[in-house]
């Protein structure tokens, strides 16, 4: 069964290191997601699993086997690539039909096997079209079911849905986990949209610069992120710097650059430790007293309005209102801004600065 | 303001009013397509009228004398049949040759690149002269070096291994550039579905392929079908050609029997009619199936395919194509410099060499002169009006006289102004009117291909602001399409630098520099002309490195 199982894995360009010594396992019938801004070395590493790229150092397993060696062909894996790659001279079914055909497996089944998988990405109706007569979103479903055909329980999905329009792609990452689901394939989907890593994995592994960053399930990267980098890249966040001024169990209390003072709840630092306090915007919320601020802008989202604030503190604040309360703010307004002391999270201020910690780069 | 400065001021807008004038510019073009059509197409296939208005002669002078009918279709089946199995080998070395230097990365992949244009370098009379040496059975006046291979007698193998020479060149580049543009995902993706390497190739990047497959048989099968004085001097080094004779080659040595045996008028318009039609017969059929014929790939064999994709079999390929490129196409190109080195001397006189070789430069400037200033715009017109009918119509035109093979050209040309005083006797004039013929598309498709990849916005934008379409074109588009015309001229250049089977079918007594490489070939003067075919050699290579540069700055 296939487990991916990489061990110190490491790609180097010169002396460019795009991938830097990753282990990772990933369970057989997972879907795993490689989340990361653009040149991290997410695409590196599944082309490494596919076998496209050699690594430099460290080993890749697929169901227990050494790959070192092992051509693209026989790794017995799907792959669905970002610019969809359709053979532009074969048609859908042809397109669908092409890895049992390559395998010299009779003429009824490679039809069978085409029709199996087009009905199953609801296109048989498409059939003998040519990939160039399809929209973006058809095209890359084809794409799926041609990886599908293959039979294997290893699907790689290398930014499979960057291509397609925004509305398309919301609709095709449910069929995505819905049909892998289905058919119990282990699944490595690399992408750089949290949104979309979030709605579908089982665990999301989160890279910067060639390393692995954490990982975890969706929920635990949002709502335990063990660094900045991870608390901003996933879901919003606003950070305030400051020191702890008196640490205990229950509530510990933070002096921020202004003076003024905030309350968390987990706070696993001595007092006077610089600490940076990460509070998603949907639990700050406007009240009679806490932090002094200055609404700097008003937006309209649609089911809510964000507004952002600039504090004393001089930390920048964004907190969001519902629709019906939004006639009650202006721009250069003054609030008060309370912090869910539960949802807050403590991280050590970091030496280089939290744009240096958060850059995605 | 002084009045002086005004009035010219005045004058200079006059004159960019008057060619920027509707009336003006419908007249401009007009001289354009009419130049065209006059002096290109007209001409160039002008003979094929030959077959309705004197239908009688041939009759009589070709159908009803066997053994010239014999000549001519010994002479038309040799040339189609060396041009169709010189491409076919083209094909298969080529194509892997393409690969390499599309697909891999290696150490010294420049300097090999350079190596396969180098035999563009040598004009086709220094390398019939070259091939011969290397491969053929010379006679011993020739003075052939110990080490050639000299194993051949048969003319026919002489000839297939010389036009391999020159035309594999442009096959390896017409497959390269074409392999270039398919996205390699196709066949990553293909070896993702289980294909071998092979097999994705085979049933993927092949089909995908066709376009630049029949870019390149055109150009093979053409230049083959041309080429004369490359083909005369092999014939006339190696020792029993026999009576061997190609299409273009029995039209130089007809022509030159012409003035004192007017029967062969006929004979040389049918062999030339054929030439025509069948070449452009070739080209209609071939672009119809590569287009509609779908590539037996239906089935796989897995287990062969893995094979061939793996271990030594790849390396094989890769080492044999390598092989191939140095054994057939570069040693023999360069053979020629080991003769003068191991001949003794044997120089009479070099005047005739360098009056020759002064008269082939005023000829190949005049007519690259004539290529631009006639050219550019017809490529304009071309690119800018590719949707509609009329250009469309003429892009197909422009390739017709790059099919014909330009002994037929030629000889088609010189007929077509004998008729016209003043015109038909002059040698000078008809042997430029023949090279610009057949140079002229050479100029258009570059700039066309340019110009059309040049969005017309920029033009528009000019426009806008209040450009004429005149200043328009020199002060925008001008400077972004410079380095194609050079890049045509250039070819346009060297081409009629090279050119025999044309120069010898209009006037068969011209002295332009191949013409008088062959001369000498055939008086015996082996050592002279190996000299005279070196020193045009350099002069080639020389306009090569520039036109690599030039293009190398445009891409870059």
């Amino acid at each position: 069964m296939p487990e991916v199982v990489l061990r110190g894995v490491s790609k180097k360009y010169g002396k460019v290191v795009a991938v830097d010594d990753i282990s990772l396992t990933i369970k057989d019938g997972e879907y795993v997601t490689i989340l990361g801004p653009s040149g991290c070395g997410k695409t590196t590493l599944i082309r490494m699993i596919a076998g496209i790229i050699q690594p430099t150092e460290g080993q890749v397993f697929i169901g227990g086997k050494d790959m070192k060696g092992v051509e693209i062909e026989d790794r017995d894996l799907g792959y669905v690539f970002q610019n969809i790659a359709l053979f532009p001279n074969l048609n859908v079914a042809d397109n669908v039909a092409y890895s049992p055909r390559v395998k010299d497996r009779p003429a009824e089944e490679q039809a069978a096997t085409a029709k199996k998988y087009l009905e199953l990405v609801k296109l048989l109706d498409r059939m003998s079209m040519l990939p160039g007569e399809l929209c973006g979103g058809e095209q890359q479903k084809v794409s799926l079911a041609r990886a599908l055909a293959t039979g294997s329980k290893l699907l790689l999905l290398d930014e499979p849905l960057s291509a397609l329009d925004a509305r398309v792609r919301m609709d095709l990452r449910y069929d995505l986990r819905r049909l892998v689901k289905q058919l119990g394939i282990t699944t490595v989907h690399v992408t750089h949209d949290q949104e979309e890593a979030m709605s579908v994995s089982d665990r999301i592994v989160l890279m910067r610069k060639g390393s692995v960053m954490e990982m975890g399930s969706p929920e635990q990267l949002y709502t335990k992120p063990q660094n900045m980098f991870t608390a901003n890249f996933i879901g919003e966040t606003n950070f305030f710097e400051g020191w702890v001024k008196e640490r205990a169990d229950g509530l510990s209390k933070i002096e921020l650059r202004d003076g003024s003072e905030m309350s968390v709840a987990n706070c696993p630092f001595d007092k006077g430790t610089a600490i940076v306090v990460s509070v998603r915007p949907e639990f700050v919320f406007p009240f009679t007293s806490g932090l002094h601020a200055k609404i700097t802008s008003i937006t309209y989202m649609g089911t809510y309005w964000r507004i952002s604030t600039e504090a004393d503190s001089e930390d920048e604040v964004e907190l969001d209102v519902p629709v019906a309360d939004g006639s009650l703010y202006k721009i250069g307004q003054e609030v008060y801004l309370m912090v869910n002391r539960k949802a807050a999270i403590v991280f050590p201020r970091p030496r280089e600065g939290i744009a240096e910690a958060i850059s995605l780069e | 303001m002084t009045k002086v400065n005004r009035l010219a001021e005045g004058r200079k807008k006059t004159l960019l009013d008057l060619v920027s004038g509707r009336r003006f510019r419908t007249g401009w073009k007009s001289f354009i397509i009419l130049f065209f059509i006059i002096f290109v197409i007209l001409p160039t296939v002008w003979i094929l009228s030959y077959v309705v208005t004197d239908w009688s002669s041939i009759q009589t002078e070709v159908f009803d004398k066997p053994e010239i009918m014999q000549v001519i279709t010994d002479a038309i089946i040799a040339s189609f049949e060396i041009a169709i199995i010189v491409t076919v080998i083209d094909i298969i070395v080529g194509l892997p040759m393409a690969w390499i230097m599309v697909r891999k990365e290696f150490k010294g992949k420049q300097y090999l690149d350079t190596l396969i244009d180098m035999p563009l370098a040598v004009p086709t009379a220094a390398l019939g002269f070259s091939c011969a040496i290397f491969w053929a059975v010379t006679p011993d006046k020739v003075n052939a070096p110990d080490f050639s291979l000299a194993f051949i007698t048969s003319p026919f193998m002489l000839i297939i291994l010389l036009h391999v020479v020159f035309s594999y060149p442009y096959m390896v580049r017409s497959l390269s550039a074409i392999l270039e543009q398919i996205d390699q995902t196709y066949e990553t993706a293909g070896r993702t579905l289980g294909a071998s390497k092979f097999t994705a190739a085979r049933t993927i990047t092949l089909p995908l392929f066709r376009a630049g497959l029949v870019t390149g048989i055109i150009l093979c099968l053409a230049r083959s079908l041309s080429e004369t004085g490359g083909t005369m001097i092999a014939l006339s080094t190696m020792a029993n050609a026999g009576t061997f004779e190609t299409g273009p080659t029995i039209i130089g040595k007809w022509k030159a029997l012409l003035s004192t045996n007017p029967d062969l008028a006929a004979p040389l318009a049918f062999v030339s009619i054929l030439l025509i039609v069948i070449s452009l017969v070739l080209l209609v059929v071939l672009k119809l199936m590569v287009m509609k014929v779908r590539l037996p790939a239906g089935k796989v064999w897995p287990k062969w395919e893995r094979t061939l994709s793996r271990n030594w079999v790849p390396k094989l390929k890769d080492g044999s194509a390598i092989i191939f490129l140095f054994i057939f196409v570069l040693i023999p190109s360069f053979f020629i410099f080991s003769y003068v080195l191991v001949s003794p001397s044997a120089i009479t006189e070099w005047g005739t060499f360098w009056n020759a070789l002064i008269y082939s430069f005023i000829i190949a400037g005049i007519v690259t002169a004539i290529d631009i200033v006639l050219g550019v715009p017809m490529a304009l017109y071309i690119a800018r009006g590719h949707s509609l009918k009329f250009p469309q119509f003429l892009d197909v035109l422009v390739n017709v006289p790059l099919i014909v093979p330009t002994a037929a050209l030629g000889y088609s040309l010189g007929v077509f102004w004998k008729g016209v005083p003043g015109i038909g006797s002059l040698d000078f004039v008809l042997i430029i009117m023949a090279h610009v013929a057949f140079t002229y598309p050479l100029v258009v498709r570059n700039v066309a291909g340019a110009v059309e990849e040049i969005d017309p916005s920029y033009e528009e934008t000019a426009r806008t602001l209040g450009a004429k379409p005149l200043q328009a074109f020199r002060r925008v588009l001008y400077p972004m399409i410079k380095a194609s015309i050079l890049a045509g001229a250039i070819m346009a250049f060297t081409r009629s630098l090279g050119e025999t089977g044309a120069t010898l079918a209009v006037v068969s007594s011209a002295n332009t520099a191949p013409v008088y490489i062959v001369n000498l070939i055939k008086a015996d003067q082996f050592y002279l002309a190996a000299m005279a075919c070196i020193v045009l050699i350099i002069v080639s290579y020389i306009f090569m490195l520039a036109l690599r540069y030039v293009t190398k700055r445009r891409t870059d």
